[in-house]
C-alpha cells in the first residue's frame, strides 16, 4: 500500500506546489494562470507533432541524467554532462568525416561519440582520484572548454568550404543518419536512453556491482575493508556516464542537426544533472522526470507565439519546477517521511 | 493525445474570449537568434515586424526570441505554420538550411531569409548591404583618427562581419591610405563584459576610432565615450548614449522591405529570389554625424555618398589587395554577388586572424 | 605616460576590472562554503542584481543606489537557496542550478524593459598625488569605486572572518558543526546567514558588472561568471585573502585573452577563448597537488570531497 501511495503522494504534492508557484508568478506577470498553463500543455502535449517534439528534447537530457547519476552512485558530483556532450560530438564527428569505414559508418560513429565523452569524463575522474581534484568544479571548467573547442574546430579547421563561410562541417552523409521514427524527428537516442536506464537500473540495483556502489558510497572504510578500491570505481562510473553523454551529443548532432556547428546542447547537460538530482540519481525515475522537463522546454516556443510572452518565462517555469520538487522531497525527507535507502 | 487537447480546448474557451483574428487575416511568423529587445540586430528586425504588422492591413505577428540557429528553428518554423503562418521570416544567417529543407514539406508558405546564396522553391532571401553606409563610416574614422590605428570588435568571423571590416577599412584607407585596423573577436554576440573590456584593451593599444558589430553597439559606443575616443555605430543609432564619441554608423531599416515582400507574396507576384536592400532603397541609414566630424568631412563624404547612389563609385570593385599583398580583384573589375556573400579574406591594412 | 606604463599598467587595471564583479561574487561563496554549503545559484543572483542595479541607476540616476539595489536583489534570491538547501537539506548543487535558473528567467523577463536605457555609472576615483607614481598611479587613476570597494573588501571580510568571534563561529559550523552546537551556535542559522550574505555579496557584483563595468543590461550578461566563482574557491583554498589572486588570475586571463589580439598577435581568437577555462584548470590542479586536501572546511568535505 504504501508502496504505491507515497510516490504518488510525493508527486501529487510536488505537482501541486509547482502549480501554485507558476500561477502566482504567471499572476504576477498579468496573465490568466489557467489560460497560460492550458497553453504550455498544449505546446507540449496537445497533439502528436507537440508530443514528439517534447521527447526529441527530452532524448538528450535523459542520457545526460544517466551520465550524472551512474558516477552519482559512486558518490561524485559531476556537472559536466554538458562537456562530454560536446566532446562526444566532436569525436564522432571526426570519425564521419575521417569515412574510415563506409559500411560501418553508423556504428562506427555512434562508437566514436561514446569514447569522445568516456575520454571528457576520464579526465576530471583521473583528476580526483589522483589529485583528489575536486570533480564537480573540473567538470564545470571542462565544459567551456569543450564547448569552445567545437567552437574552434567549426570555425577553423573543419569549416565545410562549401557553407559559404558558415561555421559547421560538411553535412553527414546518408548511411551516417540514424533512424527516425512516425514521420517526425524521434531517432535512436530515444529507444537506447530508455533502454539504458531500464538496464542501469537493473545492474544498480539486482547485481553485485550496484551493490558495491552502494557500500562504496555508503561508508569508504567499510568498503577498503571489503577489497573494493573506490577509485577504480569512480573511474569506471565516469566512463559509464561520460559515453552516454558523448552518445547524446553525436545524436544530436548527426540526427537533428546533420552536421557539428557551435551551438548543440541547448543546456541539455545542466537539465540532464538537475533531473537526476531530482529523481535522487534513481535512473527508472529519471525517464519521466526527463520527459517532464524537456515537454517545459519544448513547449517554450510555443508558449511565445500562442501567449506572447518572451522566453524567459519557459525558464523561470522550469526553475520553479525544480524548486517545488526539491523543497517537496526535502521536507518529506526532513520530517522521515517515505525515507528511501 | 485526445484528452490533453479536450482538456485545453477547454480551458481555452473558458478564458480567451473572441481574441482570433479574422480567417482571412496573413499570419507572418518572426523568428529571432536573440532577445528582441537587445537594442541592435534582432530590435531591428523586430522594429520591421511591428512595421509590417501596422502597415499591412489584416496581417497579425507571430514572433519568437532566443531560437538558435540549429535545427531547433525547424521545429519553431514548423509550429508556426501548424499556427497559422504563410509566411516565415527567419531573421538569422544560420537558419537558411533549414528553411529550405522544411519548405520542401510546407511548398505553400513562403519563407524569406534574412542573407545567403541559396534558394527553394518557396524560400527567398533577403539583406540590406550596409557595406555601402560602413564605408562612408569608415571615412569618417579615417578622418578623425590621430594615431592611424582603428579597431573593430566582432563576434564571429563569418561573412557578413568581414564584409563589415573590410568596408570600414577601405572607407578609412580612402582618406588617410595608412591607417590600419586591429580586429579583436570576443567569441559571441552578447557579452558586454568581453566587449568592454575589448574596447579598453584597444584603446590601450593606441587605437583611437573604434567599429563594431556585436549584437548591440550599446557598451562599446559607452566605453569609447567614457575613455575619450571614437567609435563607429552599426544597426540602431547609439548617439544617445554616447553624444561626443559616436562618428556615424550605419541603421538598418527593415520595415519598407519586408512590407514589399509581404505585398507581393499576398498580390501572388513573388517568386523566390536574393533581395539586397542598401543605402539607395532606404533600407540602410547613414546615421547623422556626430561633434568630432569636422565640416569638409561631412562634405566629402556626403559627396561619396552622392557617387554611390548615382553608381559612379562601388565599393566592392577592384583593385582590391588580400591583407598579405595579393591582388584579390584587377583595377576595375566588380566584386561577383558569390565572392562578396562568402568572404573570407581581410583586405591590406587590416590586422588580425579568421580562423 | 610612458609605455611601460601603458602595457604594464594598462593590463594591471584590465585585470582588476575584468576580476571585480568576480571577486565580489567569489568572496560571498567562500565566506558561504567556509559554513559548509555550496551555492552554485550565485549565477543566477549575479543576475538579478545587475539587473536591479541597472533598473536603480536609470530610475534614480544614482550609481550608488544601483549597487545597493543589486545587494537587496541578490539578498531577496538567495533565500530560495537558503530554504531548500538548510531548511529542508536539498541536495545543495541541485537547489544552486534551480536559483541560477529562475534568477536567469526572472532577470530577463524583468530587464527587457531596461534595455536601451541610458545610465551614467561611476566617475573614476581621485588618484590626487598618486597619480603621478609610475605603474601604480595609472592603476589607481583608472579605478572606479566598485574596483576599489572590491580591493578593500579583501583586507576587510579577511580581518572579519580570522579576527572576530562572529568570525570564529562561522568557522566553527564549518569545520565541527556539532562541537559549534555544544558550544550554543544554531549551525543551520549560521549557515542561511552566510547564504544570503554571499547573496547580498554576488548581487553587488552583479550590479557591479551593469552599472559600472559595462553600462548596459543585456539578459545572461553574467556569461557563466558566477558558476567560475565557485570553482575558484578552491583555488583560493577557502581563505577570504586569497580571493584576490584567484580573482585575478581569471579576470587577467580573460583579458589578456583579448590584449592579445589588440596587441596584434597571430593567434586562433578561438583558442585564445579557452585560455581563462584551462588556466583556472590548471592552477587548481597544482593547488591540489601541493596541498591535497589541506584548507577544506571539514563540514565541507562531507559535501564535496567526500
Amino acid at each position: 500500500m504504501n508502496r504505491i501511495a507515497a510516490p504518488l503522494l510525493r508527486i501529487a504534492s510536488s505537482g501541486a506546489l509547482f502549480l501554485a508557484l507558476a500561477a502566482a508568478f504567471f499572476l504576477l506577470i498579468g496573465r490568466h494562470p489557467l489560460t497560460l498553463i492550458a497553453q504550455i500543455v498544449d505546446a507540449s502535449v496537445g497533439s502528436g507533432y507537440a508530443l514528439s517534439e517534447s521527447l526529441v528534447r527530452a532524448t538528450p537530457i535523459l542520457l545526460c541524467a544517466l551520465a550524472t547519476a551512474v558516477p552519482a552512485r559512486a558518490g561524485l558530483v559531476s556537472v559536466g554532462a554538458e562537456g562530454q556532450l560536446y566532446f562526444g560530438a566532436l569525436v564522432g564527428t571526426g570519425f564521419v568525416l575521417a569515412q574510415l569505414q563506409a559500411s560501418t559508418l553508423l556504428p562506427g560513429m555512434l562508437i566514436a561519440g561514446m569514447v569522445g565523452g568516456a575520454l571528457w569524463a576520464a579526465l576530471p575522474a583521473l583528476l580526483r582520484i589522483g589529485l583528489a581534484v575536486n570533480e564537480t568544479i573540473s567538470t564545470l571548467l571542462l565544459n567551456y572548454v569543450a564547448s569552445l573547442l567545437v567552437v574552434w574546430v567549426v570555425f577553423g579547421p573543419w569549416k565545410n568550404p562549401a557553407s559559404q563561410g558558415w561555421p559547421a562541417t560538411a553535412e553527414f552523409p546518408p548511411p551516417a543518419l540514424p533512424p527516425t521514427w512516425f514521420d517526425s524527428r524521434i531517432h535512436l537516442g530515444l529507444w537506447l536512453g530508455i533502454a539504458a536506464a531500464i538496464g542501469l537500473h537493473l545492474v544498480l540495483t539486482r547485481t553485485r556491482w550496484g551493490l558495491a556502489l552502494d557500500v562504496i558510497r555508503g561508508n569508504p572504510r567499510v568498503a577498503r575493508l571489503a577489497g573494493l578500491d573506490a577509485r577504480r570505481w569512480m573511474l569506471a562510473t565516469m566512463l559509464v556516464g561520460g559515453s552516454l553523454a558523448g552518445l547524446a551529443g553525436i545524436l544530436e548532432t548527426a540526427s537533428i542537426q546533420g552536421r557539428l556547428q557551435a551551438n548543440l546542447s541547448a543546456g541539455a547537460g545542466f537539465s540532464g544533472f538537475l533531473v537526476a538530482w531530482l529523481a535522487g540519481n534513481d535512473c527508472l525515475r529519471i525517464i519521466p522526470l526527463a520527459f517532464l522537463v524537456g515537454a517545459l522546454l519544448a513547449a517554450g516556443d510555443g508558449i511565445q507565439m500562442l501567449a506572447d510572452v518572451p522566453s524567459s518565462v519557459t525558464l523561470v517555469a522550469q526553475g520553479l519546477l525544480f524548486v517545488a520538487v526539491l523543497f517537496v522531497d526535502g521536507w518529506r525527507r526532513t520530517r522521515g517521511i517515505g525515507t528511501r535507502p | 493525445m485526445r484528452l490533453p487537447r479536450l482538456f485545453t480546448a477547454a480551458l481555452l474557451a473558458a478564458t480567451v474570449l473572441g481574441t482570433g483574428a479574422p480567417a482571412s487575416a496573413q499570419t507572418i511568423g518572426y523568428i529571432y537568434v536573440g532577445p528582441e529587445k537587445d537594442y541592435g540586430y534582432n530590435t531591428s528586425h523586430d522594429l520591421g515586424r511591428q512595421h509590417v504588422e501596422k502597415t499591412v492591413k489584416g496581417t497579425k505577428t507571430l514572433h519568437v526570441e532566443n531560437i538558435p540557429e540549429t535545427a531547433e528553428v525547424t521545429k519553431v518554423m514548423e509550429r508556426m505554420i501548424k499556427s497559422g503562418a504563410t509566411i516565415v521570416f527567419a531573421t538569422s544567417y544560420g537558419y537558411l538550411d533549414y528553411a529550405i529543407e522544411l519548405g520542401k514539406k510546407y511548398p505553400k508558405v513562403a519563407f524569406m531569409h534574412a542573407g545567403g546564396l541559396k534558394l527553394g522553391d518557396n524560400v527567398g532571401t533577403y539583406w540590406a548591404n550596409s557595406d555601402d553606409a560602413i564605408y562612408l563610416a569608415g571615412m569618417a574614422a579615417g578622418a578623425v583618427t590621430k594615431s592611424g590605428k582603428l579597431g573593430f570588435i566582432a563576434a564571429f568571423p563569418i561573412p557578413q562581419v568581414i564584409r563589415s571590416i573590410n568596408a570600414f577599412t577601405l572607407g578609412a584607407q580612402s582618406v588617410n591610405p595608412k591607417v590600419t585596423t586591429t580586429v579583436v573577436w570576443t567569441g559571441g554576440w552578447l557579452l558586454p563584459a568581453k566587449e568592454a573590456e575589448a574596447s579598453n584593451a584597444l584603446i590601450d593599444a593606441g587605437v583611437d576610432v573604434i567599429g563594431e558589430q556585436v549584437d548591440s553597439p550599446i557598451t562599446i559606443a559607452q566605453t569609447a565615450e567614457k575613455r575619450g575616443i571614437h567609435v563607429v555605430g552599426k544597426d540602431v543609432d547609439v548617439s544617445k548614449f554616447a553624444p561626443k564619441a559616436v562618428l556615424t554608423g550605419a541603421s538598418w531599416n527593415w520595415g519598407p522591405t519586408m512590407v514589399k515582400v509581404v505585398d507581393e507574396i499576398k498580390a501572388g507576384t513573388w517568386k523566390p529570389s536574393h533581395i539586397r536592400g542598401d543605402l539607395k532603397d532606404g533600407t540602410v541609414n547613414l546615421d547623422p554625424f556626430g561633434p568630432a566630424v569636422t565640416e569638409p568631412v561631412r562634405k566629402r563624404i556626403i559627396a561619396k555618398k552622392a557617387e554611390i547612389l548615382d553608381g559612379k563609385f562601388v565599393v566592392w570593385s577592384g583593385p582590391l589587395i588580400a591583407q598579405d599583398g595579393q591582388e584579390l580583384l584587377a583595377a576595375g573589375k566588380p566584386m561577383s554577388m558569390d565572392m562578396l556573400e562568402s568572404m573570407d579574406f581581410f583586405v591590406q591594412g587590416v590586422v588580425g586572424t579568421i580562423q | 605616460m610612458n609605455a611601460i606604463d601603458i602595457v604594464l599598467g594598462g593590463f594591471l587595471i584590465s585585470a582588476l576590472r575584468s576580476a571585480t564583479p568576480l571577486l565580489f561574487v567569489l568572496m560571498g561563496e567562500t565566506l558561504t562554503q567556509r559554513t559548509g554549503i555550496v551555492n552554485l545559484g550565485v549565477e543566477g543572483q549575479m543576475l538579478v542584481g545587475a539587473m536591479a542595479g541597472y533598473a536603480a541607476t536609470a530610475m534614480s540616476g544614482n550609481p550608488w543606489l544601483g549597487l545597493a539595489a543589486g545587494a537587496g536583489a541578490g539578498f531577496a534570491l538567495s533565500w530560495v537557496h537558503a530554504l531548500l538547501a538548510v531548511g529542508v537539506h536539498a541536495n545543495a548543487f541541485a537547489s544552486g542550478l534551480a536559483v541560477w535558473m529562475l534568477g536567469f528567467g526572472l532577470s530577463a523577463y524583468y530587464g527587457s524593459g531596461l534595455v536601451g536605457a541610458k545610465i551614467d555609472g561611476f566617475a573614476t576615483i581621485d588618484a590626487g598625488a598618486i597619480a603621478t607614481v609610475p605603474v601604480i598611479g595609472s592603476v589607481v587613476a583608472g579605478m572606479t569605486p566598485t574596483v576599489a570597494g572590491a580591493l578593500l573588501l579583501v583586507p576587510m571580510a579577511s580581518w572579519w572572518f580570522w579576527h572576530t568571534r562572529t568570525g570564529l563561529r562561522w568557522r566553527a559550523v564549518g569545520e565541527a558543526p556539532a562541537a559549534a552546537r555544544t558550544a550554543g551556535v544554531h549551525p543551520a542559522w549560521v549557515q542561511v546567514q552566510a547564504i544570503v550574505l554571499g547573496g547580498v555579496l554576488s548581487g553587488i557584483g552583479g550590479a557591479a558588472l551593469s552599472v559600472d563595468y559595462t553600462r548596459t543590461w543585456a539578459e545572461g550578461m553574467s556569461a557563466g561568471r558566477g558558476l567560475v566563482a565557485v570553482g575558484l574557491v578552491i583555488v583560493a583554498r577557502w581563505n577570504p585573502w586569497w580571493t584576490l589572486p584567484a580573482a585575478l588570475l581569471f579576470g587577467g586571463t580573460e583579458a589578456l585573452s583579448l590584449r592579445l589580439q589588440a596587441a596584434q598577435v597571430p593567434v586562433s581568437a578561438q583558442l585564445l577563448h579557452i585560455l581563462p577555462y584551462v588556466v583556472s584548470l590548471a592552477v587548481l590542479t597544482i593547488v591540489c597537488l601541493r596541498r591535497r586536501t589541506g584548507g577544506t572546511p571539514a563540514g565541507l568535505a562531507a559535501v564535496f570531497d567526500r
